[in-house]
């Protein structure tokens, strides 16, 4: 059979502008490319400009992980001024970025990738009526719910930062606010209006206590037998139809993880530096290799960017962000050997290309590198083994199972603030470098910034989906959408679903549209409709 | 019952993220309970590929009637005026945009980006970004001055970075339920509803500002935003302590200073080395004063303020 080629622009559901070609032989992609089609250029904006303006610009990179961007802007200047914080705002800063992963979780579940599940491609699976009475947009039930109560969360974090999105309440020093009891005690409240609306009775079916003795998937499996209501549960019954509608065959991708950790201790980061980062984490940072099931350590002098094949007149040459200047090119026309994506190739200078995303954070958390007093999660890891590596199912479920931890977080945050204590310790302005890097909900986020004369004269930003959707490097490696497109089945070439599906197990934050192509003359074969 | 189509040019996605926060009405109620039919949505939309294409241009021949187009984002015209640095479903979204301008009844501009140009288009603009119908404080934008929608009305402007979802949410309901006759416009093309008062109007912080009693630093349990940390409460329009945020608070009221961001320039000063979370000022005077104020009287009204000052004024106020 000949080779078909798939050029889907854009893919809906992900933020920013995504393109993708794949190539399609006997009904499965072989060959995948994946382009970023928005360039705004907040480097360059940046340049010059004081050197706060990453507090007010950098929210604003990325509507969705806003708290995420600010969180890495703020700790990338503490570092570079060599700044010291009361432990206050070391937790203030740390339920900010708690609340916005938790307002994600259920929008992005329900709101971006739930919705495929009721596609009329699965008309046939025992579990699609029953798909459509609870994902259906708008209308469904759990959408509805899921994502009405995805704004909770973030009330949360207007009572620190006073909006979400696009609050700089997180400034060198510490935090703008000065929180009192009731914003503490409103904060509990809206905590177990979520878990009591929705992450209990209608996402679990059982409670948190239960759900936390999870530690492997043989737990998994005892956990989804042992209660109509565990079955049931959105959970239970995404498990069950994703496996009756094989979501847990295709999508394993580059099968190594990257991880910056994120949340630092209170007590063990009040005068931050870049060195002093990774071993002040309460979720640790680190790489995991599928392969051969080692982790590492992470590190930010690791950090590699490539723009052989992206719009960039930069050389072929990997840089560290710090060494990075960028120069957009003007002519952005799609050439495969080129230059296809405004997303730079990011990499790992001995690993190579890695993914992002809350499946990496979770293997990472699986390992046993760092301390005791640090999060350790196994369940995710062992189910990773378990199942043979990841899929589009596992993403989902690591994702999800994410949120448990979040919720202890902030709940851990909420009890360990000391209301009469400070809030800020005003700095010094100095010349320098820096670095902050957190995990948004959808993975590594990270900040370099450099500056001279009291003014930026360098900052740039890896976001996960820069990890996930980069393009092809130097040395022709495919990033990790790219590789994960690999083995896709496409049922039917005019309803590539299976597309939407891997890409948005990534979360990206893309857009797409859909032509396909012969791959031998280029020419359309068909034009199709997905939904 | 009325057609609603949402697209994003040069965006964060951050006002589709406000606006997913709305409560009374939700997003899920104006489908269910306003009749409003969301034709496609760049972040709720089912449809991608070439079946979106097929409403976009059904939208543009005339074959879904569409009766509000929403616009988040810049529209870019990088490189060299093409719009080639932002394609959207096959071409330059500003081409979709020029189309589906003339067509729709009612034209929202939602957030700064799609109002006045925002963050993208700070110095030095790399992506040629425009509003809709506004550049800054200059009228034009990408649509030009003259543009009217089919209903005669021109871009509504509903700035923010990001809009607020009840600012976004009323005026669709308003165009839904009939009313958008009362819908009436300030210079710059902004709700009157929501933006003639001030982010000041309803400000905790308001008898601080009344004694000048200021915050000096941060993480401060007093004190006005204005006189130190660069707050721009009394010069910009919006509802921002009328209309809480979340639900919950502000930012000036969780201690953060406004930045204007429902005016035209916002970022102020483009951000220059010196300007961000300070007040700017001219031998110890605001270089801007509260709208409307002129320079004596301001001297005379904070020299009077501070004589009058009350001495709990300079306690802590909002404490534990």
């Amino acid at each position: 059979m000949a080779v078909q080629t798939l050029d889907i622009s854009p893919v809906g559901r992900v933020e920013g502008d995504l393109d993708v070609r794949v190539d399609i032989e006997d009904g499965v992609v072989t060959r995948a490319w994946t382009s970023a089609e928005l360039f705004r250029g907040l480097e360059i904006i940046l340049r010059d400009k004081d050197p706060q303006a990453g507090l007010v610009v950098t929210p604003r990179a990325c509507g969705i992980c806003g708290a995420s961007h600010l969180t890495c802007a703020a700790w990338a200047l503490d570092t570079a001024w060599q700044t010291e914080l009361p432990r206050n705002a070391i937790l203030a800063r740390n339920i900010g970025q708690l609340a916005e992963s938790m307002q994600n979780i259920p929008r992005y579940f329900y709101g971006l990738f739930a919705v495929d599940l009721t596609n009329k491609k699965y008309r046939q699976s025992k579990f699609y009526e029953e798909a459509v009475k609870r994902f259906a947009p708008f209308t469904g039930k759990s959408y509805e719910l899921g994502v009405t109560v995805s704004g909770k969360p973030v009330e949360m974090y207007a009572l620190f930062g006073g909006q979400w999105p696009h609050s700089s309440y997180m400034v060198p020093g510490g935090v703008m606010c000065a929180p009192t009891l009731t914003d503490v005690t409103r904060s509990w409240a809206l905590l177990e209006y979520y878990r009591n609306t929705w992450l209990e009775p209608c996402w679990l079916g059982c409670s948190l206590e239960r759900y936390e003795q999870i530690k492997s998937y043989d737990d998994f499996m005892v956990w989804l037998d042992e209660s109509p209501a565990h079955a049931n549960s959105d959970l239970g019954f995404f498990w069950r139809m994703a496996l009756d509608i094989g979501l847990n065959r295709y999508g394993a991708g580059i099968e190594r993880y990257v991880s910056w950790g994120y949340l630092p201790h209170e007590d063990k980061y009040q005068k931050p530096t870049i060195a002093g980062r990774d071993a002040a984490l309460l979720v640790r940072s680190g790489i995991y290799d599928g392969k051969t099931d080692q982790h590492s350590p992470m590190a930010q002098e690791f950090t590699r960017e490539n723009t052989s094949h992206a719009w960039y007149d930069e050389g072929d040459a990997d840089v560290h962000p710090f060494d990075r200047v960028v120069r957009a090119r003007k002519k952005n026309s799609t050439d495969f050997e080129r230059g296809y994506s405004w997303s730079t190739a990011v990499g790992h200078s001995e690993f190579g290309r890695l993914e992002a995303g809350p499946l990496a954070r979770q293997l990472v958390s699986g390992g046993t590198h760092g301390d005791a007093w640090q999060y350790r999660d196994p369940f995710i890891l062992d189910m990773y083994r378990r199942l043979g590596g990841a899929s589009v199912l596992l993403r989902q479920i690591a994702r999800m199972h994410d949120t448990i931890n979040s919720y202890r977080q902030a709940e851990r945050c909420l009890r360990e603030f000391r209301l009469n204590d400070p809030w800020y310790i005003k700095p010094k302005e100095r010349d320098g470098r820096g670095f902050g890097a957190t995990e948004a909900a959808r993975g590594a986020l990270a900040h370099w910034i450099e500056v001279k004369d009291g003014k930026i004269k360098n900052y740039q930003i890896i976001s996960p989906t820069t990890w996930n959707i980069g393009p092809r490097d130097n040395t022709g490696a495919a990033g990790p959408i790219e590789a994960a497109l690999v083995g896709a089945p496409i049922a039917d070439p005019t309803d590539p679903v299976e597309v939407g599906h891997v890409a948005r197990s990534f979360d990206s934050c893309l857009v797409c549209t859909v032509h396909a192509h012969d791959a031998k003359t280029g020419k359309e074969l068909s034009r199709f409709r997905v939904g | 019952m009325a057609n609603l189509l949402w697209l994003q040019g040069g965006a964060c996605s951050g006002n589709t993220m406000s606006f997913l926060n709305a409560d009374e009405p939700s997003v899920c109620d104006l489908v269910t309970d306003f009749g409003i039919n969301i034709l496609w949505h760049p972040s709720l939309g089912i449809e991608l590929g070439d079946n979106l294409q097929k409403i976009l241009r059904d939208c543009v021949s005339g074959k879904i009637p569409l009766d509000i187009f929403i616009y988040e984002g810049t529209v870019i015209n990088a490189p060299d005026g093409s719009g080639e640095w932002n394609r959207f479903a096959g071409r330059p979204m500003k081409q979709w945009v020029t189309e589906l301008s003339t067509v729709a009844n009612y034209v929202l501009a939602v957030g700064d980006c799609a109002t006045w140009g925002g963050i993208p288009a700070m110095a030095p603009n790399p992506s040629e970004s425009q509003g809709l119908q506004f550049l800054k404080r200059d009228q034009g934008g990408y649509l030009g001055a003259e543009y009217r929608s089919k209903s005669g009305f021109p871009v509504v402007n509903i700035p923010g970075c990001p809009a607020h979802p009840d600012w976004i949410t009323q005026i669709i309901i308003a165009v839904a339920t009939g009313r958008a006759a009362d819908i009436a416009l300030d210079e710059l093309q902004r709700p009157k509803t929501f933006f003639q008062t001030f982010t000041q109007t309803g400000c905790t912080r308001n008898m601080h500002f009344a004694y000048k009693v200021s915050s000096t630093a941060f993480g401060q349990r007093k004190g006005c935003l204005f006189y130190d940390l660069g707050c721009r409460g009394p010069m910009t329009h919006s509802p921002c302590n009328r209309i809480l945020w979340n639900r919950q608070s502000s930012k000036t009221r969780a201690g953060m200073p406004c930045l204007g961001c429902t005016e035209p320039e916002f970022p102020f000063f483009e951000l220059a080395p010196g300007t961000v979370f300070k007040t700017q000022t001219v031998m110890g005077v605001p270089r801007e004063l509260p709208a409307g104020v002129d320079k004596r009287g301001y001297i005379a009204l904070t020299a009077a303020a501070k004589n009058a000052a009350p001495a709990w004024a300079e306690h802590d106020i909002f404490i534990v």
